[in-house]
């Protein structure tokens, strides 16, 4: 029989203390295993795949990991998604831990947490090289697919900066599509007397202020200067004294026209789209992946359309951006990294090549017969046969390039800086070593 | 032969029992308690923080090698422009921040004080904004910083006719940064009100009624009395929001990315993107370094100055 003596201790059996000691003890161990299993990463099943795509490719994939599971590959997935930023700092985190899942979200070319140059650098990348697809490269792109001449990034196709606008807009103000930098400046001029904004500008959102510099520096730069980034690396050219100014200059043409919406630095994405869509706006320079979104935010979602922005004197000398799409690739240590390339090379498949651009707005690799472009990117694919194209920005050599970027562009939004000084500023910081 | 016998004296204390000793080579319960919160909090804070403290002396990119660099970071921060601005910026706020959030917490909590009937919702409604996340907070206050004028503030500037008072509150450079402060003020001005109505509610009724008796008004009232009786209220109040405000990150980075151009950049948001957006992970656990010490540092000069006041009181 257990008595409790004066001290609160028991004189047999088992004491509070040993009581208290083997729960604390249970706790203990209960903890370790759920912070070991916390630790974890990948998936370890070689029947089972680990996938972390961005959020904007989620559509694609979730149809074609699903055609692949069905098609008796034996394979399953596990997938998530989540928006670019977080994606890039949580797979540069799993990279750097071991923990990597074994096909992940991959940008072309150099110049960001999670581009291709950076992650095959560090020999955490497996060879793609040897896929059928790969073939289907175009010439002026490989650099965006390839380090050291092995590809590593597969990508569906291409995207492009292009001119999105509601056609509704254009026809009651009574404007044509320009297809000239004058036309542009007259069509801006018709609209804004109109009582419409002519271009809306979300420049609070960073990564929207780039694209009227890109859309520009395509012909300002690249249609002369093919090899404008080689000679960049080499050191032989700089952004104050190329092409880059007067493509600046030209984006400030418009700011000072009064083209744009009042205070596009404290304008967001969103409110650009919803301007442009409800008319407020009659056009924004955008990426095609999101026609979609301009599509939801319009009345009639044929109302929007889209045209290379015309960025050069005549027709015939504009270039427009183009450039690989967000893609994947697989982990180099990952323990299923056969399974993880035999599904990339399914996706290299034509049709699967098709459905993934289907679902993003975006121009495959390879067209065939059977390639469904989105309307609105028609007027992009002479432009795009004719190797009229430019993928700026995919070989900055270190990531701080494009932040600088950004905030040079809303600086001299808000006339803080000058050009000069802008580029100067950019110069800089393209020849911190990454 | 006798033994002499000692006597105790009355006035020698009972001797106590002898002390069960524990022997010290056994863990306790408590620590087997404490073990798996020690556990999870030495793997996520403490083992980080000590590897950032060897990080910060390295060239790591967060991926692959990394080989030591001296005071290479140090040096670089030293001559880093944006992180220079950004510790402008961050001081900058602090001080916006400590001033007016605890100088509106302190009005709000004189106001719920006093015997009103609905003080009670007030106060609730007052620290509401405290629960709320502080990234939706930042989305929140971009819809109320909509430089549209017919939107958000702007459209009420408007309709109160206060049209020409109308700005781009996050868009204009030399306007974003007092900006976030307004909105990191009205998220956390409730938290003030708490401690500083604690406070309050501490002071005896006796002491107000003798200063009163005295002859003291209001104003003398809380001069003389309230306030030097509310200086550890104070002291708590001025450490966290100074802690808070050179830490601030979730709001910026929401609310404008550190834009436009670097005129919201904290120090904390720089060594985000030092990290994550860069790649440069050594350069950027300096940057966390530095901030820990200086928040560190601030904090001891801050509560040595505090209380000492407290003292005199």
């Amino acid at each position: 029989m257990t008595a409790i003596d004066g001290s609160g201790f028991m004189t047999g059996g088992v004491s509070r203390a040993q009581f208290l000691r083997i729960l604390g003890g249970l706790a203990a161990g209960a903890a370790v295993p759920g912070l070991l299993s916390a630790c974890g990463g990948g998936s370890g099943d070689s029947d089972s795949l680990s996938l972390v795509g961005v959020a904007d490719e989620k559509a694609p994939l979730d149809l074609l990991t699903k055609a692949y599971t069905d098609s008796g590959s034996g394979i399953t997935f596990k997938t998530s998604y989540a928006p670019t930023d977080q994606v890039q700092t949580s797979l540069r985190a799993q990279l750097g831990g071991g923990n990597a899942p074994d096909i992940h979200a991959l940008y072309p070319g150099s110049g960001s947490a999670m581009s291709t140059t950076d992650i095959a650098k560090a020999g955490l990348l497996a060879d793609l090289s040897g896929q059928a697809w790969t073939s289907a490269i175009p010439a002026n792109l490989k650099s965006s697919f390839q380090y050291e001449d092995k590809v590593y990034l597969f990508s569906s196709g291409l995207t492009v900066i292009g001119t999105i606008y509601n056609k509704s807009v254009f026809a009651a103000a009574g404007v044509q599509i320009p297809k000239t930098w004058s036309e542009l400046i007259a069509a801006c001029e018709k609209l804004k007397q109109a009582g419409k904004v002519p271009l809306a500008l979300g420049a609070q959102t960073q990564w929207v202020t780039q694209l009227i510099t890109y859309a520009l520096v395509a012909s300002h730069v690249y249609r002369d200067t093919p090899d404008f980034d080689d000679q960049m690396i080499a050191g032989k050219a700089t952004f104050a004294g190329s092409g880059w100014k007067q493509s600046m200059a030209l984006y400030m043409e418009l700011r000072d026209r009064g083209f744009f919406n009042d205070n596009p630095n404290g304008t967001t994405l969103e409110q650009q789209t919803a301007m442009v869509g409800t008319g407020q706006a009659a056009m924004a320079v955008q990426v095609a992946p999101l026609l979609p979104a301009f599509r939801d935010a319009a009345t009639s979602s044929g109302d929007i359309d889209m045209f290379p922005f015309p960025s050069a004197d005549t027709a015939e000398q504009v270039y427009t951006w183009s450039g690989a799409n967000v893609g994947i690739g697989v982990h180099a240590k990952s323990k299923n990294k056969d399974a993880a390339l035999k599904f990339v090379e399914f996706l290299g498949q034509q049709e699967n090549i098709n459905t993934w651009c289907e679902a993003v707005a975006a121009i495959p690799l390879k067209r065939d017969a059977s390639s469904k472009v989105d309307p609105a990117l028609q007027s992009f694919l002479p432009l795009i046969d004719a190797g009229r194209v430019a993928p700026v920005g995919q070989r900055w050599p270190n990531p701080e390039v494009q932040p600088t970027h950004f905030t040079v562009i809303q600086d001299l939004l808000a006339k803080k800086i000058t050009i000069d000084d802008g580029l100067k500023k950019m110069d800089e910081v393209y020849r911190k070593s990454s | 032969m006798s033994t002499p016998v000692l006597e105790a004296s009355p006035t020698a204390p009972p001797e106590r029992p002898a002390r069960r000793r524990r022997p010290r080579n056994r863990l306790g319960p408590p620590w087997l308690f404490v073990a798996p919160a020690l556990l999870c909090y030495g793997a996520i804070v403490l083992y980080p923080s000590a590897s950032g403290l060897l990080y910060a002396f390295t060239d790591w990119s967060g991926l692959g090698d990394w080989s030591f660099v001296g005071l290479r970071n140090f040096d670089s921060l030293l001559h880093d422009d944006r992180a220079l601005g950004a510790l402008r910026n961050t001081l900058l706020l602090t001080v916006a921040i400590v001033v007016v959030q605890n100088g509106v917490g302190l009005l709000l909590a004189l106001g719920v004080h006093a015997r009103i009937k609905s003080r009670m919702l007030l106060r609730a409604v007052f620290f509401a904004p405290v629960v709320v996340s502080p990234v939706m907070v930042a989305f929140l206050w971009k819809y109320v910083y909509n430089p549209e004028p017919n939107a958000g503030l702007n459209g009420l500037l408007g309709a109160v006719g206060l049209g020409s008072l109308r700005q781009d509150w996050l868009g204009d450079p030399s306007l974003a940064l007092w900006s976030v402060a307004a909105m990191v003020v009205w998220q956390h001005a409730g938290y003030s009100m708490v401690i500083f109505l604690a406070g309050l509610e501490g002071i005896g009724k006796d002491v107000q009624e003798a200063a009163t008796i005295d002859g003291a008004g209001p104003v003398k009232r809380f001069r003389y009395v309230t306030w030097p009786l509310l200086a550890p209220a104070t002291t708590i109040n001025v450490m966290l929001s100074t802690i808070g405000g050179l830490k601030l990150f979730d709001q910026v980075f929401a609310a404008t990315g550190g834009g436009p151009g670097y005129a919201t950049e904290t120090l904390s948001t720089v060594l985000y993107k030092e990290a994550f957006v860069f790649g440069r992970y050594g350069y950027s656990t300096a940057v966390a370094l530095v901030l820990a010490l200086f928040v560190a540092a601030v904090s001891l000069v801050q509560i040595r100055y505090l209380r000492a006041r407290e003292d005199q009181t």
